[in-house]
């Protein structure tokens, strides 16, 4: 049955019985009630009271009856908003409930639930179509590599053409950096990434970050200082959050400009442990900065020191605080300070 | 030709073209290469014949690398054994390492340090660690970890020591990026960053600076490589 006949039932019901119950109480108003009473009311006082009588509780079952019926009508919709809000690009494979009653809401569920498995078929393609172009691409790669530098062995070669595989192999190492990136953030969005879970000192992991944003810095006089390094105690994956640390270091040092600085601190706020690593440069334009974390994106890379990266950094130590149950955000004040701000939690040992 | 020294090396590469350049290579080092396309003929191979060292890919048509690897390991062959994947992951190291490998590398991977890894595991065994190492007149005391060139102290971090105790142990061969990124600074995945670059820089200053002989060298695109004058 559809929703439009069994609402016009309904409604129909509603009419009927109110109607009923006005006639009934009309009836006992108007007929049952003088018939008992000695005098009789002036006629115009016992309509107005026959309409009190009846016509209100009319008017209140039809309401009632009315709010009952849409609401009735409408709880679908609002189960079906609820669980669909609840799917994202991570819940694709959850499906709505159907009612299996055939009605207008049970063909929108099917619907929606086609779309979604329409959706998480071709997120999944995406996906596999991402990790295997990543894996197939490193043959290849090797292959290529390997016989570049087996050229490059040649002891008759030219400096000119020296120069030009040794260029080449640059260029296919970089290749490498992408494709293995690549591999790793599909994975990691996949899910497929095991992270170990074990105590690590963060404090250590801020100061060695510090030291290498020193090694990277010295070429272009970018001074480091450490602002505070509270000792603090997180759980996770060490060499997933030094890889974390060195990348914003990295950033720190690329997107500066030549005697900047760079501020390592390490703090607590709000039961979190916070890392702040700011530095000088020409920064970000604010409409550029909520794209900053995207695969590729690079602002005006014609500002950094040595823009050789990737383009994947960003993207990975996103996906690196996220998979700790932190966060991490940038902000920037062009041409002053780009800071870069990751909370992670702290360790349940310590925080008690 | 082959004298008693020569390393016999067993390379499974279901890649023609990768089997192909890694056969070259290591024979230019004079080792004795055979090579094998799937897991079947690498299983024969390791059965019958002994080798110093296994070059064996992770995917193989037939039966694959890690449970050739079990199988070798079960059977007691302890012959020395570098995995090489493509897929580069984590775990896989861990659970090639678990499963009685002794190295492991990842595609793409740089020749010169397949070689240098290869050498190394023939050597395991008879490898003395001298506390005192020396390439022409830089020495590193790894005990009291002093440095010096021409007899005149050198001022290293923790890292430069560590950057320095590896490439004068591996003095004379290529070290690639990937194994001074394992090695020192104990990454085992690219961070994607230039970091082994500068400080082998600084290094360099602080070695080569006011030196005419240079004993630290840039192989480009391949590493670097510590060495003595000729």
């Amino acid at each position: 049955m559809t929703i439009r006949t069994r609402l016009t039932l309904w409604f129909a019901l509603v009419l009927v019985l109110s109607l009923t119950a006005m006639g009934v109480l009309s009836y006992y108003e108007l007929v049952v009630e003088p018939r008992d009473r000695a005098q009789a009311e002036a006629p115009g006082e016992e309509v107005g009271e026959a309409l009190a009588w009846c016509g209100v509780p009319a008017l209140v079952f039809g309401l009632g009856g009315g709010w009952w019926l849409m609401r009735r009508a409408l709880a679908p919709i609002a189960a079906l908003s609820n669980a669909a809000e609840r799917i994202n690009e991570h819940h694709l494979a959850e499906r709505l409930p159907r009612t299996g009653s055939g009605d207008e809401l049970d063909r929108l569920t099917q619907v929606f639930n086609e779309m979604t498995e329409r959706l998480e078929q071709s997120f999944a393609r995406i996906h596999e179509f991402t990790l295997h172009a990543s894996h197939e691409l490193k043959t290849p790669l090797t292959v290529i590599h390997g016989e570049l530098e087996t050229a490059l062995h040649n002891q008759s070669l030219s400096v000119e053409q020296r120069s030009r595989l040794e260029s080449e192999l640059d260029e296919i190492q970089r290749l490498a950096r992408i494709v293995n990136g690549l591999n790793l953030l599909t994975k990691a969005g996949a899910g497929q990434i095991p992270l170990s879970r074990e105590p690590v000192r963060l404090d250590e992991l801020v100061r060695e970050a510090c030291s290498d944003a020193q090694s990277l810095g010295r070429p272009y006089q970018i001074r480091v200082n450490l602002a505070g390094c509270e000792q603090v105690l997180v759980t996770g994956d060490r060499h997933r959050l030094r890889q974390l640390l060195l990348n914003l270091a990295d950033n720190a040092v690329k997107y500066n400009s030549p005697q900047g600085t760079v501020t390592l601190e390490l703090g607590r706020v709000a039961q979190a442990a916070q890392i702040t690593i700011a530095n000088t440069g020409p920064g970000i334009a604010p409409e550029l900065v909520p794209r900053i974390f995207d695969p590729f994106f690079r602002g005006d890379a014609s500002h950094s020191l040595a823009a050789d990266g990737c383009g994947l950094g960003l993207s990975i130590a996103r996906w690196i605080a996220n998979a700790h149950g932190g966060l991490i955000e940038i902000t920037s004040v062009p041409g002053r300070m780009t800071t870069a701000r990751v909370r992670l939690p702290i360790a349940a040992a310590e925080s008690g | 030709m082959a004298n008693l020294f020569t390393m016999r090396v067993l390379v499974v590469e279901d890649e023609k073209k990768t089997a192909a350049f890694i056969r070259k290579a290591l024979q230019a080092e004079d080792f004795a290469v055979d090579v094998c396309h799937n897991g079947e003929d690498a299983w024969n191979a390791a059965r019958l014949t002994s080798f110093d060292a296994i070059v064996l890919d992770i995917m193989l048509p037939g039966r694959d690398g890690l449970s050739l690897l079990r199988q070798l390991r079960d059977r007691k062959n302890l012959t020395p054994i570098l995995l090489l994947s493509a897929r580069g992951e984590v775990n896989e190291r861990v659970e090639g390492l678990n499963s009685g490998a002794d190295d492991y590398l990842a595609k793409p991977f740089v020749i010169a340090e397949l070689v240098a890894r290869v050498r190394c595991l023939g050597r395991r065994g008879s490898d003395t660690r001298a506390a005192v190492l020396q390439v022409a007149d830089l020495t590193l005391d790894t005990i009291s970890r002093e440095a010096r060139r021409a007899n005149a102290p050198i001022e290293l971090t923790s890292r430069e020591y560590r950057l320095l105790e590896f490439l004068m142990r591996s003095a004379g061969r290529i070290c690639g990026r990937m194994a001074i990124l394992e090695q020192v600074w104990d990454y085992d995945f690219d961070p994607g960053s230039n970091i082994v670059d500068v400080n082998v820089m600084r290094l360099r200053e602080k070695i080569d600076g006011q030196f005419e002989t240079k004993l630290l060298h840039t192989v480009r695109g391949l590493g670097y490589v510590l060495k003595g004058p000729p």
